[in-house]
């Protein structure tokens, strides 16, 4: 999927604390534990360290499962005058024709339990998706302190 | 001496070095033109000697490379071996069913649960419910440090699989934090019986054998006469 998309809600002034592929299923692991390492750093309580690590590991599964892996930025930066994680989810994989349906309670189009989109977007405190057929799928999901 | 006959001479010798350099060819390393003779062609036969020598030290050395890169590729596949055969170890011992007591079975699952190590737990611990027909199994999940919905329907399979073999799970070892995060998942863990301890999940199954002993010793009550064979 193209970067222009992400141009679009990236801000010049977020510092980019990591970028890496996530190809195998031990990555979703190794990823996972990044991201439980940066909340950690960031000083967020085990209630907030769990939540976006969860959030983390149903992003990170979906790209696994459904586009062969992608890629994850990690960034940090001030919303709305909070410091925020912000970590970004890109792949090439198909896309998701209905992101409403997707992002609905129970909507599975594998064998999955369909509450991977939508939980993670209970579990942080913004949650941006951007997905073409045929393209890829953008998920970008950010926590403050 | 006649021209002719130093012209034997040279050719004998001519055919010595073609001779020494077929035989390196062939593999004697061993093999010099080791010339006596003091003159125009002496020079070059001790040059092609001395090529040898570097010929066949270079051989040496290569030879003993290819078996030091030989010697470690094994030790490398030896290791790999190793490392296959803990992981597989590991996966087991990360999935060990014990029997507590008569009729409680308890599965400590310690670590990352992927597809592959939940599949083990699941059936092994299915198996273990088949083998000592235990009426309860604790699935203690202390040691799983992230519960996300691919877990959760693991566990959620697993539960309703010993259901269908006649064994109620208890979950325990939930945090908190873990509650919270599934509830906001939206996972409904209702149909399930939870403790938050393993301890407390002991308790409630000793609790729960004790009443079906007391149900069994209240029959033989009621029907006295059924049992008496
Ligand atoms: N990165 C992605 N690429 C393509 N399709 C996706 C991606 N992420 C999610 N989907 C689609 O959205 C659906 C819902 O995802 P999710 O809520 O995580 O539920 P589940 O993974 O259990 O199916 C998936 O079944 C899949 O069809
Ligand atoms: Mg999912």
């Amino acid at each position: 999927m193209s970067l222009v998309m992400l141009e679009l809600t990236s801000e010049k002034n977020w510092e980019k604390l990591g970028k890496h592929i996530l190809k195998f299923e031990n990555d979703v692991v190794k990823l996972r534990q990044t991201i439980r390492h940066y909340a950690k750093q960031f000083r967020m309580g085990i209630v907030d360290q769990t939540r976006v690590t969860t959030a983390v590991s149903e992003l990170f599964r979906n790209m696994y499962n459904y586009a062969g892996g992608g890629e994850v930025v990690i960034e940090k930066g001030i919303i709305e005058g909070k410091e925020a994680l912000i970590i970004t989810c890109i792949d090439s994989g198909p896309g998701i024709e209905d992101l409403e349906l997707a992002m609905s309670d129970g909507y599975s189009t594998g064998m999955g339990m369909g509450y991977g989109l939508p939980g993670a977007k209970r579990l942080v405190d913004r949650f941006e998706i951007e997905s073409k057929v045929n393209e890829g799928t953008i998920v970008r999901i950010m926590k403050w302190r | 001496m006649s021209k002719t006959q130093n012209n034997e001479k040279l050719e004998i010798r001519i055919d010595h070095i073609e001779d020494t350099l077929a035989s390196v060819a062939a593999g004697d390393m061993d093999a010099r033109i080791n010339s006596e003779i003091e003159d125009d062609l002496s020079g070059i036969e001790a040059a092609i000697d001395l090529l040898i020598d570097d010929l066949t030290d270079e051989l040496k050395q290569r030879e003993k490379m290819q078996k030091e890169v030989e010697e470690k590729l094994s030790k490398i596949q030896e290791q790999q071996k190793t490392i296959v055969q803990q992981q597989e170890d590991l996966l087991e011992l990360s999935s060990p069913v014990s029997k507590v007591w008569d009729n409680v079975l308890i599965l400590p699952v310690i670590g990352t649960l992927d597809s592959q190590r939940t599949q083990i737990m699941m059936e092994n611990l299915l198996e273990k419910i088949v083998e000592t027909g235990c009426t309860i199994a604790i699935l203690d999940i202390t040691g799983v440090p992230t519960v996300d919905t691919q877990v959760a329907n693991h566990l959620l399979k697993t539960v309703t699989s010993a259901r269908l073999l006649g064994a109620e799970c208890i979950i325990s070892g939930i945090s908190p934090a873990i509650a919270q995060t599934i509830v906001h998942l939206g996972i409904d863990l209702s149909s399930v019986k939870t403790k938050s301890t393993l301890q407390d999940a002991m308790i409630f199954a000793m609790k729960q054998n004790i009443r079906s002993e007391n149900i069994k010793l209240q029959t033989l009550f009621d029907n006295p006469n059924e049992n008496e064979e």
